[in-house]
C-alpha cells in the first residue's frame, strides 16, 4: 500500500511539473516521473498479488524503462531543433501554431 | 484449446517482413549511396510492402483454415499467462490488410513526392518501422506486446511529424505531439499496472476471463479513464485531440495521409479490442456516446473556420473519429462493423485526399485557401481525386462513406441511441459547407497572378487516380466488403468465448 501512495504522488507531482514548468527539459522531466510512477506500480503490485515475486512484471518493467528512454531521448533531440529555430527552450514561445 | 497453437520462437509473417525489411533499410540505403544507384532504396521499399500485403493475404488463408478462425502464436516458447504471445483472428487480419494496403499506396506516392528532399534512408526505415509497429499492434494477444509495438508506432511518428526540420512548424508541432503521446502512454502503462494487480497477467484471454462481468468497483472505474486517456491521445477523441490539427498538416503529405489514414484508426482499433475484452458493452455506452457527439460536432465546427487545405483535412479527421466511435457505444455486431467499414473507407478517402492536396502543395507551395483559387482547372486529374474524396467524406451516396456512415447512424437507433443519430446526420450535413468550399475554390475563378501550375507526376496522379476507382467501387458495391467487416466485427462480439477460450 505504501507503494501505491508513493504512485499516486509521483502522479500528481508529474502532471503538476507538465502543467506548471515552463523549461522543456523539465517538461520531458515530468514525463519521465510519470512513467516511473507507473513502472513503480507495476513491481510494488508484482510482489502483492501472486504471492510470489513475479518476474512477467520485472520484464515488463526493464522493457518499458528501455521504451520510454528512447522517447525522452526523441524529445530531447527535438528540444535541440527548437534552440536552433526560436533560440529559446521556453514552451511558452511555442504557441506560433494556433486553432 | 480450439485454435491453430504455433509454439517456439516464432511471430507472425507479415509483422516479420516489415521488422527485417526495416532494419535492411539503412543497409540498402548506403549500398546505394555507395554503388550510385538512384532509385535502390524506393524500389526496396515498395518491395517489402508489396511483400507485407502479400504476406497478410497467406495469413488470411492459414486462418480461413484454422479452427474458429484464431491463430495462436507464441513468443520465446512460453506458452501464453507466462510470455507474450499473438493471438490472430478476422478483426485483426482486417486492420493489417487496410494498414499494408495504405502504406503500399503511400510508398508508391512517396518516390515522387520526395524525390527532391535528403535524408531519405532515414525516411523510408521510419515509415516501414511505423508500419510494423501497427501490424504489431493489431496482431498482439496480449498488453505487453501491444504496448512494445505501441511505442515503436509512437517513435517513429513523432520523428516524421518532425521530418522536414529546416522549418520551425514541423519541430513545434512534433514536440507537442510527443509530450501529449508520452504522457498518455504513461497513463497505458499506469493502468496495465493496475489490471496486472488485479488478475496477476496481461494476457487478453486471461484478463477478459478474469474481470468480465464482474462488479464494477472504483478500480475499475481508474482503469477505464486509464485507458480512455492513453487510447484516446493516438486516436484524437476530443478533449485530447489538441496535437492532432498541428501535427497531421506539418508532416510531409505521404505521412500525413498515413497518421490520419491508419495510425489514429489503430489507436481506435486497440481501444475497441481493450475495451470489449475487459468489460461488457453497456457499461461503456454512455461516455463513449457523449464522446461521439462531442468528438465530431467540435472537429466540424472548427473545420469550418480553417484557411489552411490541409488543417481543415485534419480537423475532418476528428470529426470522422467521432462517426467512427458510434459504432462502438452502440456494443451491436451492426454497428461495429458499420466503425470497420468507415475505418477502411476513411483511410481510403482521407489518405487520397491528403495525398491529392499534397500533389497541390507540391506544385503549388501553398496550403492557403484563398491562394488556390482556380487550380483545379490546371491539375484536372488530381483535382478530380479531391472532388471524389471530399464528397466521400461528406457521405454522398454512390461513394463509400455513403455506405458505412448509413450503416453506424442506422445502428444507433437500433441500440437505443437515437440522439447519436441525429448528431450524426447534423454533423454531416454540416460538414459538406466547409468539403462544398474547398471544391467552389479549387473550381472557380482564375488563378493567381505568379503562380504557375501544371500537372503532378504520373507516380503522384497515378495513385490518387487509382483511390478514387476505389472509392466508387466500393460505393457502389459494398456487398463484399461489408460480409468482410461482418466476419471481423462478429469475431470480438460473438467470437469473444473463443477468443478467451483459445487461450485458457
Amino acid at each position: 500500500m505504501p507503494f501505491l501512495a508513493t504512485t499516486g504522488i509521483m502522479l500528481v507531482i508529474g502532471l503538476g511539473c507538465l502543467m506548471v514548468k515552463r523549461d522543456m527539459v523539465r517538461i520531458l522531466m515530468g514525463v519521465e516521473i510519470l512513467f516511473n510512477a507507473a513502472n513503480l506500480a507495476f513491481v510494488a503490485l508484482s510482489t502483492q498479488t501472486t504471492g510470489f515475486v513475479d518476474v512477467y512484471a520485472h520484464s515488463m518493467v526493464i522493457m518499458a524503462i528501455v521504451l520510454d528512454g528512447t522517447v525522452i531521448a526523441v524529445g530531447l533531440a527535438m528540444v535541440l531543433n527548437v534552440y536552433k529555430h526560436y533560440k529559446t527552450i521556453d514552451i511558452r514561445k511555442l504557441r506560433r501554431l494556433k486553432w | 484449446m480450439v485454435a491453430q497453437t504455433v509454439t517456439g520462437l516464432t511471430i507472425p509473417l507479415p509483422l516479420l517482413v516489415l521488422l527485417v525489411g526495416g532494419i535492411l533499410t539503412p543497409l540498402v540505403g548506403l549500398l546505394a549511396e555507395n554503388i550510385k544507384a538512384g532509385k535502390l532504396r524506393e524500389i526496396w521499399s515498395l518491395l517489402v510492402s508489396v511483400t507485407g500485403l502479400g504476406s497478410v493475404y497467406i495469413l488470411y488463408q492459414q486462418l480461413s483454415n484454422a479452427p474458429n478462425n484464431i491463430i495462436i502464436m507464441t513468443l520465446w516458447g512460453q506458452s501464453p499467462p507466462l510470455g507474450g504471445c499473438f493471438e490472430i483472428d478476422m478483426l485483426s487480419i482486417f486492420m493489417a490488410a487496410s494498414i499494408t494496403f495504405l502504406g503500399l499506396l503511400v510508398v508508391i506516392y512517396s518516390i515522387s513526392y520526395m524525390a527532391k528532399e535528403s535524408r531519405l534512408t532515414e525516411f523510408y526505415t521510419l515509415m516501414t518501422f511505423m508500419m510494423a509497429g501497427m501490424m504489431g499492434i493489431v496482431l498482439a494477444g496480449d498488453f505487453f506486446t501491444l504496448f512494445v509495438f505501441w511505442e515503436l508506432m509512437g517513435l517513429s511518428s513523432y520523428v516524421l511529424v518532425a521530418f522536414l526540420k529546416k522549418t520551425w512548424g514541423p519541430i513545434e508541432a512534433g514536440f507537442k505531439y510527443l509530450i501529449m503521446s508520452a504522457t498518455a502512454g504513461a497513463f497505458l502503462l499506469l493502468s496495465m499496472a493496475l489490471l496486472y494487480g488485479m488478475v496477476g497477467t496481461l494476457n487478453f484471454a486471461h484478463l477478459s476471463a478474469g474481470l468480465r462481468g464482474v462488479e464494477i468497483t472504483p478500480w475499475l472505474i481508474a482503469v477505464f479513464s486509464a485507458l480512455i486517456i492513453g487510447f484516446g491521445v493516438k486516436s484524437a477523441i476530443v478533449p485530447l485531440h489538441t496535437w492532432l490539427p498541428d501535427a497531421h498538416p506539418e508532416a510531409p503529405s505521404p505521412i500525413s495521409a498515413l497518421l490520419s489514414g491508419i495510425v489514429i484508426e489503430t489507436g481506435l482499433y486497440a481501444m475497441t479490442r481493450v475495451l470489449f475484452i475487459l468489460f461488457e458493452p453497456s457499461f461503456f455506452k454512455v461516455p463513449i456516446a457523449a464522446l461521439a457527439i462531442i468528438t465530431m460536432t467540435l472537429g466540424n465546427f472548427m473545420a469550418l473556420r480553417q484557411n489552411d487545405v490541409k488543417r481543415l483535412l485534419a480537423y475532418s479527421s476528428i470529426a470522422q473519429i467521432g462517426y467512427m466511435l458510434i459504432g462502438i457505444s452502440t456494443g451491436l455486431t451492426y454497428g461495429l462493423m458499420g466503425t470497420l467499414l468507415h475505418v477502411l473507407n476513411h483511410s481510403l478517402m482521407k489518405g487520397m485526399a491528403f495525398l491529392a492536396v499534397g500533389s497541390i502543395v507540391h506544385e503549388t507551395g501553398t496550403r492557403d485557401l484563398n491562394r488556390l483559387r482556380g487550380v483545379g482547372k490546371a491539375m484536372p486529374y488530381t483535382t478530380l481525386a479531391v472532388v471524389v474524396s471530399f464528397l466521400g467524406l461528406g457521405g454522398v451516396p454512390g461513394t463509400n462513406g455513403f455506405v458505412s456512415k448509413f450503416i453506424l447512424f442506422n445502428s444507433a437507433i437500433g441500440s437505443d441511441l437515437a440522439i447519436l443519430t441525429i448528431a450524426g446526420v447534423l454533423n454531416s450535413t454540416l460538414s459538406m459547407a466547409y468539403y462544398l468550399r474547398v471544391l467552389m475554390t479549387l473550381l472557380s475563378g482564375e488563378v493567381e497572378e505568379g503562380l504557375h501550375v501544371t500537372e503532378a507526376p504520373i507516380l503522384m496522379v497515378g495513385v490518387t487516380v487509382v483511390m478514387a476507382l476505389l472509392v466508387i467501387v466500393l460505393g457502389l458495391y459494398p456487398g463484399p466488403f461489408i460480409s468482410i467487416a461482418s466476419d471481423a466485427s462478429s469475431a470480438l462480439i460473438e467470437g469473444l468465448s473463443n477468443y478467451v477460450g483459445a487461450v485458457l
